[in-house]
């Protein structure tokens, strides 16, 4: 087990191990907290639709991580929420477009807790029966979210801009698709993907390091490391369409502008991720001239949102909200970072959302599920818990203005989700 | 963690919840006031107004630079519903003066700042400034318009509406859109000077230390104000609903049913009396060991949820669901079952057990969030003593099997919202 300890000067400091299985483990200790929080992951999520173990190539149906997810809890000696509710620790899980986590959070018996979360994670058990009982639940799911006017605005956009990177298709993937799964192929997904040396423990909180290391030493099956070749077709860099749109039942129009980037390694690094979330706040953040200039002209709300949109093969910088003319929104985002490329980057602005990004990131680690969620970037990314303070106290205003030259106004979607009664 | 209590004015509290383990300081003003249809849009708009701009900071966008300059400082206001009350919160949080590069006092200034927000706001001439009213005014409409785009939440307040049609808690939190758009400058700046004059009081801080001087500069700012007629905050009236129970289903442009289930408990809504309910609603329809987790979506497939949540201030108990039109009267159905089936105390131990443990488990993870600790003691208001969450959760350790059983069969059900796909009806 290869094992190292990192210190930060804001008084925290973390374990990062590596077991001989290949499996990643993170451990921050507050001993001052009563609860904790522990998260189970693999790097695999709804984007891994295509992939090939020693030449063996696979197209799986869209959907199935989050279908598997849904599947694990149950085992052949009963579900995991059953054994939750003896501790009464609080469980779930989630799956995105590149990971899947089983998570819980608990004030009280955590080394039993972390017993079940091992243990079920590690137990796959799904039959024909237990597979067809689950597609009505997630086909529930499905349609709960054909109705949600942020998650339709979001999924319009991303299959405006990518023509083959699986990041356009819906999470739970659609009803048909999953009609298609079945027994075999889940317990193929689970043996590729649910291989120690693609998975990561990340926990933080009131434990004790050295004990919880034992424990899942104890517990984590070793298996053959496999190498998993994810296949993605080559995705132009240009988008599907410049505007998509849907009616639905909402009251005022959704929007989602996205600037898609050119991918040149798969995927992004820390200093990249924090110098765009910077540039974003200085371009659209509330201090901003343009957020400023859209309040006071009535065409946005506080609904209005940016975020750095990132991970294996794609990423975009996308401003989300709701307004009466999306299209007059779109267009003065657009013409606000030409006019920042052109006049340049306000340095006071700079100075004072920096420091913001700064308290914020050590306002994080008061939070143990933040502290854990994070943690579980740093294992997906192989980053440090510390780097993005440690970045922002180097980082300069020609970093972020070079970052800037990079959003290409040509290559951007708008898309729009309109109230029923509009044309 | 302690929590000290102390009176800085008449119907002014200060409440100091002492918690190391931060790295931030949280203080909040809650601002109580009775919900009534004539204030409720005023008052509602008071805390986003007042957080926007102030005499100091007449620009919202300068506000929000100074704001980023103390460290990524959080301003926080909400209007919400407690009971037959509204509860009108401004918040600041900030991390510790420690953090900071330069040896500024963080906490000092987001102190002056949030007194600035509320005590001087960007009036002139007893009235609130246009530019500022109507920008707010229109975020406001936007909201209460936006719920309508939230299915699950709009569904749950049109039961609401319904189950206390022409009784005071049926008010909708931030009024309703012509009670918006009715608001001036001057009946703004009134609301702002009724607040200050009458509302019952309390400012929290949760943190590590008391910021200096905090408490006396509250009193004195009260002091300067004639504090006539405080709200007297003694309790909501319990299981008061409309007359006659409804049944109401409204078509929509949707993909999937909502039900909704409204239902009346006898109960009062102090903690002390109330406690049973919170157990007999999370074996109902709680955590996924409850009655409807594993009955109406594991077993039955009908839905992916179907939850009861309990407003113990009010005596309601809803019962929230998404499922296709077709299936409504099934689910409907068995939510009913499940009722019956606790109601004769036919749930396991295991249930039983696991419902208690499950709450004790979660109420004994506030102390570690300045967030849940603040919301915490702000809905602590009708009760006579201020219990905290583990002053709770030894409570519900002793509740018995007998106790839920008696909770649950005070509960009957009243109104049925039922929004369905245009072309099933």
């Amino acid at each position: 087990m290869k094992r190292e300890i990192f210190h930060s000067d804001i008084g925290e400091s973390y374990i990062k191990a590596t077991l001989s299985s290949g499996l990643k483990v993170y451990i921050l200790e507050k001993p001052q907290y009563n609860s904790s929080y522990a998260i189970f992951g693999t790097k695999y999520g709804s984007i891994d639709t295509c992939f090939s173990v020693n030449g063996d190539k696979t197209r799986v149906p869209e959907g199935i991580a989050h279908f598997l997810e849904h599947k694990l809890f149950e085992s052949e000696d009963g579900d995991a929420f059953a054994k939750y509710a003896k501790t009464g620790a609080y469980c779930n899980a989630f799956t995105s477009f590149d990971r899947t986590c089983y998570l819980f959070s608990c004030s009280d018996k955590f080394y039993e807790n972390l017993d079940i979360l091992l243990s079920f994670v590690q137990s796959p058990y799904f039959t024909k029966e237990t597979v067809e009982k689950e597609q009505g639940i997630i086909g529930q799911e499905i349609r709960m979210y054909d109705d949600n006017p942020g998650w339709r605005v979001m999924f319009n956009m991303l299959k405006g801009m990518y023509h083959k990177h699986p990041v356009r298709i819906d999470i739970a993937g659609t009803v048909e698709s999953i009609a298609q799964i079945d027994d075999q192929l889940l317990y193929k997904c689970y043996n590729t993907f649910y291989n120690p040396s693609n998975m990561f423990i990340c926990i933080a909180g009131n434990v004790d390091a050295e004990r919880v290391l034992k424990q899942i030493k104890d517990s984590v099956k070793p298996k053959d490391s496999i190498e998993i070749e994810r296949i993605n077709e080559d995705e132009p860099e240009e988008v599907v369409k410049p505007y998509v749109s849907q009616k639905l039942a909402v009251a005022q129009p959704i929007f989602c502008l996205g600037y898609k980037e050119k991918i040149e390694t798969p995927e992004r690094t820390l200093k990249e991720k924090v110098t765009t979330a910077l540039l974003i706040e200085i371009l659209a953040g509330d201090a901003s001239p343009l957020y400023k200039k859209l309040i006071t002209e009535g065409l946005i709300n506080d609904e209005f949102s940016s975020e750095y949109f990132n991970g294996n093969g794609y990423a975009a910088v996308i401003f989300e909200g709701e307004s009466n003319d999306p299209e007059r929104v779109a267009e003065e985002i657009k013409a606000e970072v030409e006019r920042v490329k052109a006049e340049g980057i306000d340095k006071k602005l700079f100075s004072a959302i920096r420091c913001g990004m700064y308290g914020n990131a050590i306002r994080m680690f008061d939070s143990v599920d933040g502290i854990a969620m994070q943690f579980v970037d740093c294992a997906v990314c192989d980053t440090g818990l510390f780097d993005e303070i440690k970045y922002l106290r180097s980082v300069t205003v020609d970093d972020v203005y070079r970052r800037l030259l990079k959003l290409d106004g040509e290559k951007t979607v708008l898309s729009v989700i309109k109230p029923m009664e509009e044309a | 963690m302690s929590v000290k209590n102390v009176t800085l004015s008449s119907g002014v509290e200060g409440l100091f919840i002492e918690n190391q383990r931060f790295n931030t300081t949280l203080i909040s003003f809650n601002f109580y006031m009775p919900l009534e249809k004539k204030r409720v849009a005023a008052n509602a708009l008071l805390p986003f107004i007042l957080t926007s701009c102030s005499k100091a900071y007449p620009d919202f966008s300068r506000l929000n630079y100074k704001l980023n300059k103390l460290y990524g400082a959080r301003l926080d206001a909400s209007a919400e519903k407690n009971g037959d009350y509204q509860l009108l919160k401004m918040n600041i949080s900030v991390i510790n003066d420690r953090f900071s590069i330069d040896g500024e006092s963080l906490i000092k200034q987001a102190t002056d700042l949030l007194l600035g927000l509320i005590f001087e706001p960007n009036t002139e001439n007893g009235a609130f400034l246009d530019t500022d009213l109507e920008r707010e005014k229109r975020k406001a409409i936007e909201h209460i318009k936006g719920e309508f785009s939230e299915k699950r939440i709009y569904a749950k307040n049109r039961l609401i509406e319904e189950m206390y049609r022409g009784k005071v808690y049926g008010i909708p939190k931030c009024g309703t859109v012509s009670d918006v758009e009715a608001i001036t400058g001057q009946s703004l700046y009134e609301a702002w000077e009724h607040l200050l004059k009458t509302a019952f009081v309390r400012v929290h801080v949760v943190g590590a230390a008391l910021p200096a001087g905090l408490f006396e500069e509250v009193s004195d700012r009260f002091a300067k104000i004639e504090r006539l007629d405080v709200v007297n905050c003694k309790g909501s009236r319990v299981t008061e609903f409309a007359l006659e129970p409804y049944k109401v289903t409204e078509c929509d442009d949707i993909a999937q049913g909502k039900l909704c289930m409204g239902f009346s408990c006898e109960m009062s809504g102090n903690d002390d009396e109330s406690l049973p309910m919170m157990v007999m609603s999370d074996i109902f329809g709680g955590g996924p060991y409850s009655r409807l987790f594993a009955n109406v979506r594991e077993k039955m497939s009908l839905c992916y949820y179907c939850t009861a949540s309990c407003i113990r201030q009010k005596g309601l108990l809803i019962v929230e669901s998404g499922v296709e039109a077709q299936n409504c009267e099934k689910a409907q159905k068995e939510i009913l079952n499940q009722l019956e089936i606790v109601k004769k105390g036919e749930f396991s131990d295991f249930e039983f057990e696991s419902s208690i443990k499950s709450i004790c488990d979660s109420l004994n993870t506030y102390n570690d969030s300045l967030t849940s600790l603040n919301n915490w003691y702000a809905i602590k208001i009708n009760n006579t003593k201020l219990y905290s969450p583990s002053d709770i959760a030894e409570k519900i350790k002793k509740i018995t099997k007998q106790d839920v059983i008696d909770a649950a069969n005070g509960v009957n059900l009243h109104t049925v919202y039922k929004l369905v796909p245009k072309e099933v009806d």
